[in-house]
């Protein structure tokens, strides 16, 4: 078994490893040309004498392959330097920020999936009556909408208007400061799965399985909920892996909007502030996370899915 | 059936049903009418389209319901009691108890991420109630009553676990399940393998027999209704043309299509006499022309060089254990097969599935990589090559939806060398002719054509090239009996005119004692017997042979295989 299980997961870290070296070699070079480094460390009408000092200090004068190797170097040491705005640690004020996102994210995920199997599933059982068709269209408008314009409305609504909660800020104990972001990151994920459920329910229950319950008398919802959309949520696990992703590395603009102390944050600030050394760790995280979240999710299908599940890897 | 039972099982009357697409109707059954007894296992034959399968659902409403709409006068009565007027959730209580449905596919009938347990138990716990333990244990007599070996492993299944033959075994279980009065079993066996077919049969008619279950047995095999059924219903075109007790029908069918269908049979005249079709039957003012004149006997010289030959021909698939290390030797696919085909000759290969026979192809045309030597006129052969083509099984899954035919069948030209768009057109007209199609359809795409001639436009693609063998891997097992019998006598046809050499992989002994010169019995990668098709089929000298040739449902014993009404 442990032979086993290091054989599917060897491959796997191999994989890893090659994706976070394109990806670090990418930044380092992609970065460079956003900007002279020395200009931000020296601030604002610096003199070409404390630029010349700062190049020395930090090693920008060396020739870019150099520097590029002692970057690999550092990298393969989780070393990404300190913040040249703050002077912590990149890494240490990347990872400062992960709980909240991870909280926000895993948030907007469950809301999303609660919302969308059941809704989906009803989309999906009668596509064509009118009072669904309606509601596929709202949805459909959704997913369509930008999230910020309808965060911009939620605040609008519920925080301005009825004032039933805090439009911006981030309290750990503080549940009512969840909401809005939780629901306005959920309106990014929610949209596609609601349709993407619909779809497959609507394909499962034109299966032959479901001519055979018929056959045997099984009343539709039995037929829908219990054969048909067990089917349907394989297809649609998958993109609850991507989508899960998504959320935990693409969640800056509604962090930004409601102030969440999160990941997404940091990094719209350290964009801006050219702080490579929070970009780097920051982008360097996300990788990781979001290949442990694909691998964890294609192990889970391979336990959803009978048929997969002694599938080789 | 006798005075003894009153009230027939089924009745149906004047049965009209209209179904609607795209806001046209058409009318798909025509003043349909039935009757099953108690006890009694009806055939109801018909090919493709015939209304064989929406009659029979039509017992259960179990069409779509905004799409059929059923004639006025219709009656459909099941038990005494009216179909049509019933409500749904009565419908529901009479399917699966009292009526019940085996339907053709296998693989697809079961639902594919719930184990065998759950779906038996959910049927029976629906209808009978009771625990689920008291479900449980019938499920499990269910299964060893349908000799499945181990039957508490099959409940823990899910289906893919389970052989085709299998989870039908596990599909009659349920039908039983409730002990319904009536079992309709919609082409039950025909995705099985003739041998396992013979025992699915059995057990159902062993099974409807000791309880006195009636049977709607719907196929499109003769061979099937003669060993099963007491009476027979022939369906064309949406309309009952003949019924009758099945063994007379057999005999002495008075229909004009009924004659044909029979007539359409390979297997059952003089090997390679022309097959006679049911379209030019029914157009021949009803009456079907056998031509049963004796055929000149086909002079197979042996002293000839083969045209293919192949040595220890052997094929292995990696196992996908070997990614986890423990690599043991695979079983081969094909193991060391040795095979000779002459110019001009059929060398038959036949085996079920599994056997190889795939396999065996694929490395022919260098799908899959093998060991051994493949020789084409006494030299190693390299695909692709214009002298060796290949047809396939599915004539709607080989052909590019999206091409109009005459690019479809000049496309292996153009591996040759480029050829212009009228050069190419002229000749997909010249051979849209010599497969019987007509020129003016070189324009038109694949699924505008028939499947019949969709697997003309197949063969005409690989005569496309000039091949002397073509390789046919099942070229007529998804068609209709009729179709099938046209595609048989082209191919016959093209091989007097052009000298070719076929390969012809096949499961259908019938098909293969047809249009044969030799033949290849394959079981588990190994050619069993060889020899010229008239001996090996007469006198069979391995067992698996004797076993495939005993589980060919018959039409008439052995010693009356002559033609029919000569």
């Amino acid at each position: 078994m442990g032979e086993r299980l290091l054989r599917a997961v060897l491959p796997q870290l191999g994989k890893l490893l090659v994706l976070l070296f394109t990806i670090s070699t990418l930044l380092f070079f992609l970065l460079r040309q956003a900007g002279d480094p020395a200009y931000v460390l020296a601030g604002v009408g610096a003199t070409p004498e404390q630029l010349a000092a700062i190049r020395l200090q930090y090693g920008l004068d060396r020739p870019l392959f150099g520097q590029y190797l002692s970057y690999l170097g550092n990298v393969l040491r989780f070393d990404f330097g300190a913040s040249l705005i703050t002077g912590d640690s990149a890494l240490g004020t990347v990872m400062q920020r992960f709980p909240q996102t991870l909280q926000l994210a895993s948030m907007a995920m469950f809301l999303s999936i609660v919302v969308s199997i059941p809704l989906g599933a009803w989309l999906g059982a009668r596509p064509e009556r009118a009072g669904r068709r309606l509601v596929s269209g709202i949805v459909f408008v959704l997913q369509g909408a930008p999230g910020f314009v309808l965060a911009l409305l939620f605040i609008q609504l519920l925080a301005i208007q009825l004032m039933w909660l805090p439009s911006v800020g981030y309290s750990a104990s503080d549940w009512k400061t969840w909401v809005l972001p939780t629901l306005s990151l959920a309106t990014f994920s929610a949209p596609s799965l609601t349709r993407i459920v619909a779809a497959n329910v609507t394909e499962a229950l034109r299966e032959d399985y479901i001519r055979t319950g018929r056959a045997y008398g099984a009343p539709f919802h039995t037929l829908l909920w219990r054969h048909a959309l067990p089917n349907a949520l394989l297809g649609a696990s998958a993109l609850i892996g991507v989508q899960f992703a998504g959320l935990l590395s693409g969640s800056a603009i509604i962090e930004s909007i409601y102030s969440w102390p999160g990941m997404g944050s940091l990094l719209l600030e350290a964009v801006q502030t050219l702080d490579f050394p929070v970009v780097q760790a920051e982008v360097f995280v996300i990788a990781i996370l979001v290949f442990g979240v694909n691998v964890l999710m294609d192990f889970t299908f391979r336990r959803l899915d009978p048929r997969l599940a002694d599938a080789p890897a | 059936m006798s005075a003894a039972a009153p009230l027939p099982v089924v009745e149906v009357r004047s049965l009209s049903l209209r179904m609607s697409r795209d806001r046209s109707a058409q009318e798909v059954l025509h003043e349909v009418g039935l009757r099953i007894g108690a006890g009694e296992i009806v055939g109801l034959v018909g090919e493709s389209g015939s209304g064989k399968s929406v009659t029979a659902l039509s017992l259960l409403r179990l069409l779509p319901a905004g799409v059929a709409r059923y004639g006025e006068g219709a009656r459909i009565s099941v038990l005494g009691r009216d179909i049509l007027a019933m409500g749904e959730a009565e419908l529901r209580r009479m399917r699966g108890a009292d009526v019940s449905v085996i339907f053709q596919e296998p693989m697809t009938a079961l639902n594919p991420v719930v184990r065998i347990e759950r779906q038996l138990c959910e049927v029976i716990r629906r209808h009978r109630g009771g625990s689920l333990q008291a479900a449980r244990a019938l499920s499990l007599s269910l299964l060893a009553d349908m000799r499945i070996a181990d039957p508490e492993r099959a409940m823990a299944s899910f289906p893919h676990e389970l052989s085709g033959g299998m989870r039908q075994r596990v599909m009659i279980a349920m039908a039983f399940s409730c002990d319904p009065a009536l079992i309709i079993a919609d082409e039950a066996t025909t995705a099985l393998d003739v041998t396992v077919q013979a025992q699915v049969l059995e057990l159902l008619r062993q099974r409807a027999r000791a309880k006195g279950t009636s049977v709607l047995l719907i196929t499109h095999d003769f061979g099937v209704v003669n060993e099963t059924c007491d009476r027979v219903y022939v369906m064309y075109r949406g309309e009952v043309v003949e019924e009758g007790l099945a063994s007379d029908i057999i005999r002495e069918p008075k229909h004009p299509y009924t004659r044909a269908l029979l007539s359409a049979l390979p297997g059952r005249g003089l090997p390679r006499a022309r097959l006679e079709t049911v379209a030019a039957a029914m157009l021949e003012g009803g009456e079907p022309v056998v031509r049963a004149a004796p055929l000149p006997p086909r002079v197979l010289d042996d002293t000839r060089p083969p045209i293919l030959e192949t040595r220890g021909l052997t094929v292995r698939y990696p196992k996908p254990d070997a990614l986890w290390g423990r690599a043991t030797a695979p079983l081969p696919a094909v193991d060391g097969v040795s095979l000779v085909v002459r110019p001009g000759e059929t060398l038959a290969l036949v085996g079920e599935s599994g056997c190889g026979k795939s396999s065996l192809l694929n490395a022919l045309v260098g799908l899959v990589p093998h060991e051994g030597d493949v020789l084409y006129e006494g030299a190693p052969l390299r695909m692709p090559r214009s002298g060796v083509q290949m047809v396939f099984q599915d004539p709607q899954g080989s052909l590019d939806p999206r091409w109009p035919a005459w690019r479809i069948v000049t496309e292996p030209l153009t591996v040759a060398g480029r050829k212009g768009r009228a050069e190419r057109r002229r000749l997909a007209a010249a051979l849209f002719d010599r497969v019987g199609l007509s020129q003016d359809a070189i324009d038109r795409r694949p699924h505008e054509f028939s499947g019949g001639q969709r697997q003309r436009i197949a063969v005409a693609r690989a005569l496309s090239v000039q091949p002397r063998l073509l390789l046919l891997d099942e070229p007529t097992s998804a068609l209709d009996v009729s179709v099938q019998a046209q595609i048989l006598n082209l191919l016959m046809d093209l091989q007097d005119a052009a000298g070719l050499a076929y390969l012809f992989v096949s499961h259908d002994l019938a098909v293969v004692r047809h249009i044969a010169d030799r033949i290849a019995i394959m079981q588990r990668g190994v050619i069993v017997e060889t020899g010229d098709t008239a001996t090996v089929l007469a006198s069979p000298q391995h067992p698996y042979t004797r076993t495939l040739l005993a589980a060919v449902p018959r039409l008439e014993t052995q010693d009356s295989l002559k033609p029919i009404r000569g």
